[in-house]
């Protein structure tokens, strides 16, 4: 009941809703597509296609996770990646279990890279994950922990800024060196990969693939509902005056610590769930997930799409991943130089992104100035202001 | 602020110590609303405050003047508790030791603050800075169920209306005006309804009209709060006729009513000038 | 300053190793003497020609010798004796290539007796040998075999040996070979002193294959020598490590100083930091080229060729960076890292491009290359001399931030930016020469890294979270703090490994440092100021 209303709350802005009603639109559109209409017709959709659209999508999750810290409390997230691979591992671990005897050794328990290491029995972590339900519950669960005790100490040691953003692209590279080694237990340098089937149904059927591209537009609508009445209830306004005000808040007795923390988490759920549903449609997670240069190319997308605008880094993924597809495809070489780029056009041309641009195209006035960087007007020399 | 380790001092040197908690309130204390005592802080070697000794009774209005670097910021550093003392004793309302808690602590016990420079949040409308300064729930859970309600929408009402930015509400600060932008954050601190009210120059770089008008305000405020004002112009100051006390170097230089204070050759020599 | 005065004994050694290239007057002697094997009539032949060389007493015959033992001294058609090397024939006393590998090789026949007659001459040749060098080296053969058969000709060698270290190791030689035959208690205990006291790794394998067949009050001695090479042992070992942390974080504080002072000044974080640091290193790679290709004399000047153009290109890149970015973004530091980013990429594709994804081959200098022995320690010069660049870098940039007019400004601007600016400096000038300055320092610890890491378009990539650790660590806008940040790291990640692993200690140290940030956001030595706000 409560949070029907809070959900509602999302609705308020047209935008918002029509956004979700184009995503869910697409949702079923593209399995219809490729499902209903024949190879022969041009609007069919290939199978190779499904997939890849269902992986813009997730990456368009991620980066409306990285627009909630980012865009509406001003954390520059450089490891927002790791809960993206996080929550995709925790799926992976699920699809791994599934294989079963299917393996290259038919070990019925252990996964093959456990017998290629002559492990003799599964970890205690790898428990449970037999049970998609707890997969699931993982999935969110495990980046959600991450966050919450990593923001637990950050913020309320009050790390701000470029040092924050420095920090949390240690986070990820700790992690990238961790799962790298085979003692991990985590399949090292190769992930997890050679997955056969979801509950019981194959990965490689086209109404399965179909499937998970619905489930993944279902959820992009979804987080980007909950997003919504997140930023649009008087939460969002506290976390808006946090990211322009972090000390006056604290004057009219707020806790900025907390306040982050909360949107902090959900947004590395979000990733976190994001990863999950890329996992199954991609087929492989490997520790090239964690790397930093991943978790920075997310940033990008939330900018070139608008940040602090919720859709506009939706529509900025999956433009930028659409890109990637086609340069690498045509021009392998200059992909670099593009995003390269894209990122320094948009700092300095774009700063509000595709999304302002197009807000200004449509003549309505700028709704904000500019938002202020946190550490604006206060140079990193002033030590004590820090303490 | 965690890293700071408060240090008491050893041995207090003057008369009234801080008592164990939960003793009887010293009758020193008694009725005080503010009570800094014996207070020290310094940066490297600089003095910003020292050995200051301050009382604000209950429902009681003061001006504080003083020179650049006299230490009336850092005083309300202390008192927010932004800034640890290296030493001295920080009550407020008789028993509640200030230097143990931090700043959300001690707003939420009712010391609001309007800062130096104009500091309102300037992405969102005049009304949202109201509603997010309204005393009640600072959690950040509840608000994502927060629904506006009639008393609160009263309540900003009547504020917009004292701090006469009504037509404005739907604005966002950022286009506010100077001295409008100092209104509004009095009237933010209105909305937190505070016990104690530190207002840091509410008048700097406003016109005489908005000045007066600022006056009527503050005076209209301390009708049912206890105020502190730093200020430089003297004649707000002498507009609020109230007690002043005159800060230099860290210390009190002398107290009392506007023309007492500015009699005295110390502070001529130091502040007014001849 | 006890590390300059290491630094010339070592030197000293070095040219002392060199200088004793032995004067050998019988040179001739040996070279007619090994010609007889040609001739040689038969099995009695050729052992009067080995008890011949054994007279002449030279260890020039010890090559010939060897190779005589190993079947592969031979006779040419026309009469020559040579050594078939792998792939040529090669003159039996200098080892020199005389010829190709030709067919119809005659094998000098030998049987068993006569090996052992050349193993013998071959000991007592070396123990004798001019360069105290090779009859050290013979000792410690010695001492590894403690072949009872050997004790006559050591104890022979010891009596007329006169360099006291060759002596003392003659004496450990004698004593590991009674070790292993006496059976006299004392003469054992006396022997495990002796060993105890070399202290290495030998001296512990001896000690060890002695406690194995050791019994009672013997195998306590042994016990306590183990010991005490072992306690030994383990402080060279940690000697070793604090080199080793040394070496690293001199790298680190190289790679880390020019962000240091970009960041301590602008408060901007230059992701393409890194990619300074390789422009350096391709740089090198530049300048070795053209050097290989047309002045190939001046191979050993590379470096320092380098350092000035490497300064130059990484600095003009990052002035042009700061004049056309990052000047733009004053103010938004966050929007800075993300556009540095952008211009990291595309110096990493543009390299990519115009060299080749692949590791260029970038040559260590003579005086770089090769390792010396300190004890225990095993130092490289590449290392060292790294390290002393490192000290020279800082003590540079200390004399130069504190005494140079442009030092002052940027000290001036780091500590308060506006109040340089109202005092007449003009800011975005500072801003641009720390950028060009923190950029070229970036280049020129790219030629050092040149020498010890491959040099790839992702070079950068490798250092740049480890330089911003480096950075936080030590505190912003302060040298000092850098330096010390860049050893204490490079220590502990030293330290840690043999515990942790190399992967493990470095999450280890990325987990200390994040913790860290969260006690003291601003590092070991922050700027201390008064709150302005």
């Amino acid at each position: 009941m409560i949070l029907g209303r809070f959900l509602a709350g999302g609705l308020k802005s047209p935008v918002i809703l029509i956004s979700m009603l184009v995503i869910l639109g697409i949702g079923v559109l593209v399995p219809v597509l490729n499902l209903a209409v024949p190879p022969s017709s041009p609007f069919h959709v290939a199978d190779h296609l499904v997939p890849l659209y269902g992986k813009y999508l997730c990456y368009g999750m991620a980066a409306l996770a990285l627009d909630l810290v980012w865009g509406y409390c001003g954390i520059l997230s450089l490891g927002h990646g790791a809960f993206f691979a996080l929550g995709g591992y925790a799926m992976g671990m699920h699809l791994m279990r599934e294989i079963g005897t299917r393996g290259v050794y038919g070990d019925p328990i252990l996964p093959d890279f456990m017998v290629f290491l002559n492990w003799k029995e599964l970890p205690w972590f790898w428990y449970g994950f037999d049970s998609f339900l707890f997969a699931c519950l993982m999935v969110m669960l495990v980046p959600g922990l991450l966050a919450f005790i990593f923001g637990w100490f950050a913020f309320r040691s009050r790390v701000t800024g470029v040092y924050l953003s420095i920090i949390t692209q240690a986070m990820t590279y700790a992690l990238l060196l961790a799962f790298f080694r085979n003692d991990m237990g985590f399949g090292g340098n190769n992930g997890l990969t050679d997955f056969k089937d979801v509950l019981g149904y194959d990965l490689q059927s086209g109404q399965v693939r179909s499937a998970l591209f619905f489930l993944t537009a279902f959820f992009l609508a979804l987080n980007l509902l909950i997003a919504a009445a997140i930023t649009g209830s008087k939460y969002g306004k506290i976390l808006r005056a946090v990211r322009d005000a972090e000390a006056r808040t604290r004057f009219l007795g707020y806790r900025p610590e907390n306040i982050k923390l909360f949107a902090w988490v959900v947004s590395a759920v979000m990733a976190g769930i994001a990863g999950a549903l890329y996992v199954p449609q991609v087929g492989i997670i490997n520790p090239g997930e964690f790397a930093p240069a991943n978790s920075i190319e997310m940033v990008v997308w939330t900018a070139v799409g608008g940040r602090g605008t919720l859709v506009g880094p939706i529509g900025g993924a999956v433009l930028v991943n659409a890109a990637k597809s086609w340069f690498t495809g045509v021009l392998p070489e200059y992909w670099l130089f593009a995003l390269g780029g894209l990122f320094i056009l948009t700092t300095l041309f774009l700063p509000e992104g595709v999304a302002g641009l197009i807000r200004k195209a449509f003549g309505r006035r700028a709704k904000a100035p500019k938002g202020k960087d946190e550490e604006t007007d206060q140079p990193v020399a002033d030590a004590t202001a820090g303490e | 602020m965690t890293e700071i380790p408060v240090k008491i001092p050893a041995e207090p040197k003057s008369a009234p110590k801080a008592p164990p908690k939960h003793a009887p309130v010293p009758s020193a204390r008694k009725d005080t609303l503010l009570y800094l005592d014996g207070v020290s802080r310094s940066f490297d070697g600089f003095k910003a405050i020292n050995e200051l000794s301050f009382v604000l009774m209950k429902g009681e209005m003061r001006a504080i003047i003083g020179p650049n670097g006299a230490g009336k910021t850092t005083m309300m550093d202390i008192i927010t508790g932004k800034t640890r003392p290296d030493k001295g004793d920080v009550f407020f309302m008789g028993d509640v030791d200030l230097t143990k808690h931090d700043e959300p602590t001690i707003a939420q016990m009712g010391i609001g603050r309007k800062f130096q420079k104009p500091t309102v949040f300037e992405t969102q409308t005049v009304a949202d800075n109201l509603l997010l300064s309204l005393k009640g729930e600072r959690r950040g859970i509840p608000a994502l169920f927060y629904r506006s309600n009639k008393p609160d929408r009263q309540r900003i009402d009547e504020i917009l209306e004292v701090i006469r930015l009504e037509r404005r509400r739907n604005e966002l600060a950022a286009f506010l005006s100077h001295g409008q932008k100092q209104w509004l954050e009095i009237g933010m601190l209105l909305a937190q309804d505070p016990k104690l009210l530190l207002v840091d120059e509410p008048v700097a770089g406003m016109t005489d009209a908005e000045t007066e008008e600022t006056a009527r305000l503050l005076r209209d405020i301390a009708v049912d709060h206890s105020v502190v004002v730093v200020e430089h112009d003297m004649g707000f100051v002498r507009d609020l006729g109230v007690k002043v006390t005159c800060l230099h170097e860290g210390h009190v230089l002398s107290e009392g009513s506007l023309d007492h204070v500015s009699a005295d050759p110390q502070v001529i020599e130091v502040y007014l000038g001849r | 300053m006890p590390l300059l005065r290491i630094l010339a004994l070592a030197v000293t050694l070095a040219l002392g190793a060199l200088a004793a290239e032995r004067a050998s007057a019988d040179e001739a002697q040996v070279s007619a003497a090994i010609q007889k094997f040609a001739t040689a009539d038969g099995f009695s032949g050729v052992e009067a020609t080995i008890q011949e060389l054994g007279a002449i007493g030279d260890p020039l015959a010890v090559r010939a010798l060897r190779a005589l033992g190993e079947n592969e001294l031979k006779v040419t058609p026309d009469g020559a004796v040579v050594i078939e090397g792998a792939d040529a024939l090669l003159d039996p006393v200098t080892g020199e290539t005389v010829a190709e590998k030709g067919p119809r090789l005659e094998r000098i026949r030998i049987k068993n007796s006569i090996r052992s007659m050349i193993d013998e001459t071959i000991s007592a040749l070396t123990l004798r040998a001019a360069d105290p060098v090779v009859r050290m080296s013979a000792a410690d053969t010695i001492f590894a075999a403690a072949d009872p058969e050997q004790l006559e000709p050591v104890q022979a060698a010891l009596a007329a040996e006169q360099d006291p270290d060759v002596r003392r190791r003659l004496e450990q030689a004698v004593a590991a070979i009674q070790l292993a035959s006496s059976d006299d208690p004392e003469i054992i205990r006396a022997s495990i002193e002796v060993i105890s006291q070399r202290g290495d790794q030998a001296a512990l394998g001896v000690l060890l294959g002695y406690r194995n067949q050791a019994t009672g009050e013997m195998a306590d001695a042994a016990d306590e020598g183990i010991e005490a090479i072992e306690t030994r042992l383990a402080m060279w070992q940690a000697g070793q490590n604090i080199w080793y942390g040394i070496s690293l974080g001199s790298v680190l504080f190289l790679a880390a100083i020019g962000l240091a002072i970009t960041f301590g000044v602008m408060g901007v974080i230059n992701m393409a930091h890194g990619e300074m640091v390789m422009l350096g290193a391709y740089t090198t790679f530049v300048v070795q080229e053209t050097i290989r290709n047309s002045f190939p004399w001046l191979f050993d000047w590379s470096l320092l060729i380098a350092l000035p153009l490497a300064f130059l290109v990484a600095g003009f890149v990052g002035l042009i960076m700061e004049r056309g970015i990052i000047r733009h973004l004053y103010g938004r530091p966050l929007e800075t890292l993300l556009a540095t980013w952008g211009v990291s990429l595309i110096l990493q594709q543009a390299v990519r491009t115009i060299f080749g994804p692949n590791n260029r081959e970038v040559g260590n200098p003579s005086w770089m290359s090769g390792a010396f022995e300190l004890g225990e320690m095993s130092i490289t010069w590449s290392r060292l001399w790294i390290v002393c660049f490192a000290l020279f870098v800082f003590v540079a940039l200390l004399f130069a931030i504190n005494r140079s007019s442009l030092g002052l400004q940027m000290r001036a601007v780091t500590q308060n930016r506006r109040m340089a600016s109202a005092m007449g400096i003009r800011t975005p000038w500072v801003d641009a020469l720390t950028f060009a300055l923190g950029s070229g320092i970036a280049g020129i610890a790219g030629v050092a890294l040149s020498q010890i890491d491959n040099v790839s378009p992702n070079l950068g990539r490798g250092y740049i979270i480890d330089s911003f650790m480096v950075v936080v660590f030590g505190g912003v806008g302060n040298l000092w703090g850098t330096l010390v940040g860049g050893l204490t790291l490079g220590v502990a990640n030293k330290f840690l490994e043999p515990y942790a692993g190399a992967v493990l200690g470095k999450i280890l140290i990325l987990v200390f440092i994040i913790l860290f940030i969260q006690r003291r956001p601003r590092g070991l030595f922050a700027l201390k100021g008064r709150a302005v706000e």
